[in-house]
């Protein structure tokens, strides 16, 4: 990504700010700023959000009513295929296909590379989300926390590779070398999903079988509770939108602060330089040696 | 692995009032820096592999079900490995040390004694998995693991909620 450092400065008020440049000769972009439409997008998104999980937590646990075999256990269910779904299908997912595109030379575009690391940043969160919630619900059902058949593995395995690409992002590099060893390590990830999805199938595995993404996708899960179970999967869809989002726009100003890193160092630097003369050059009712205060420049 | 490029180099003119001298960055600070990096690295790589020899490295299938089991009786011997079978009605009784139950995969049925107790759903119709070994014709576990299903229905499905409030 490049930035247009010859970007006209802001403006008045505003101009004492170092990230201006002004009373200096460092002219620096400003920040990105999203727009007033995407702002909006966001609060509407997130409100969403919020609303779709405490309707799914009220319809979870007040009026589903409990399971047959598992009784009132049942009620994870609402939570974790969902937090799966978005770790494993969407977060993890939205990266390879980004990944993809940013390796493609016809879309090449650091704007993929950025989206890809937000993705997997916040798909980390589901993952670790997805382990948890499952650990919880396999203690009073299996009877363990903990079992070494494929698809638990398979789900930690993916874990530690996003983890290993959120630590390679980390290493300082130029963004377009940061963005192909990090594409190398997300594809090499993104192999990990299809044996997760899988792993119940092709092995003889502790963990159940899919309950909506089955092979006649034919959901097994009935009524009201098949209901709270489609809106637990909208909301944490609707989560995972608003915090890749959030992430995004974050990302775009830590790129910005870094592509600007010397300009912005620089700038400040000079603006302390001519406040530093104007006090030399009007010493004020005080007094003091001017020589006092130009070796801060 | 890329390190740190170095600060740039503090400007010549600095008074003596500008603090500590500027320079390029200290190379101890680089050096800390790589040194962080290789750190996470191999703590990385050092569970990546724990995960893999730890659930791939035996089998990658997590139980054997109890007619293939027995189909392998002879090479298992008294090896310990998980049995999968779904409990037979009727056939479980608590003991002293536990349970014994009889567990059914196709046309096998092999009866369990198992030392401790159960997890909470472990009942009739149920498949678990036993993790223990042969002796003689019955398996002796020392764990059970419940295996329950992908279908969900509710226990009572023709539960109605009354004028005032409560289920009947």
């Amino acid at each position: 990504m490049t930035h247009d450092l010859t970007t006209t400065p802001l403006e008045g008020p505003a101009a004492a700010h170092p990230y201006s440049g002004a009373a200096t000769n460092t002219r620096v972009s400003p920040p990105p700023s999203p727009s007033t439409t995407a702002r909006r997008t966001e609060h509407i998104i997130g409100l969403l959000a919020l609303v779709g999980t405490a309707a799914t937590v009220w319809l979870g646990i007040w009026v589903t009513p409990p399971d047959k075999v598992q009784g009132d256990l049942v009620r994870l269910v609402y939570i974790h295929p969902g937090v799966a779904w978005v770790a494993l299908y969407l977060a993890f997912g939205l990266a390879a296909v980004s990944t993809l595109l940013y390796l493609w030379p016809r879309t090449r575009s650091l704007f993929w590379d950025r989206l890809a690391a937000a993705a997997v940043e916040v798909g980390v969160i589901f993952n670790i989300c997805t382990l948890v919630s499952g650990s919880i619900w396999g203690k009073p059902t299996w009877g363990v926390w903990w079992a070494w058949d494929a698809r638990l593995t398979s789900t930690a395995v993916l874990l530690v590779l996003f983890l290993g690409y959120m630590a390679l992002r980390r290493v300082p590099a130029e963004p377009e070398v940061r963005a192909r060893r990090s594409a190398f390590v997300a594809l090499f990830a993104a192999i990990d999903i299809p044996i997760i999805h899988f792993s119940v199938d092709w092995w003889n595995t502790l963990h159940q079988g899919a309950t909506v993404l089955n092979a006649n996708l034919s959901p097994t899960i009935h009524g009201s509770m098949a209901w709270t179970l489609l809106l637990g999967f909208v909301a944490l869809t609707l989560v995972f939108v608003w915090m890749l989002l959030v992430r995004y726009r974050i990302g775009a100003i830590e790129d910005w602060l870094a592509a600007n890193e010397l300009d912005l160092a620089l700038a400040e630097r000079q603006a302390e330089g001519v406040a530093a003369s104007r006090v030399a050059s009007d010493p004020g009712p005080a007094g003091g040696s001017p020589t006092d205060r130009v070796g801060v420049a | 692995m890329t390190t740190a490029p170095p600060a740039p180099a503090a400007p010549s003119d600095a008074g003596p009032d500008a603090g500590p001298p500027e320079g390029p960055r200290p190379a101890v600070v680089t050096r800390s820096h790589t040194i962080r990096y290789v750190v996470v690295g191999l703590v990385l790589v050092g569970v990546l592999v724990f995960l893999l020899v730890k659930g791939l490295g035996s089998a990658l299938d997590f139980y054997l079900p109890a007619d293939q089991a027995m189909a392998q009786k002879a090479t298992l011997g008294d090896k310990t490995f998980n049995l999968e079978g779904v409990v037979a009605p009727g056939s479980i009784h608590a003991t002293t040390e536990g349970v014994d139950f009889v567990v059914a995969s196709g046309d096998v049925r092999l009866p369990v004694a198992n030392t401790g107790s159960p997890p909470q759903l472990f009942q009739a119709n149920i498949p678990v998995i036993a993790v223990g070994h042969f002796s003689g014709d019955s398996f002796v576990s020392d764990q059970i693991l419940v295996k329950h299903s992908s279908t969900y229905i509710a226990e009572y499905p023709q539960r109605v909620t009354a004028p005032n409030g409560t289920k009947r």
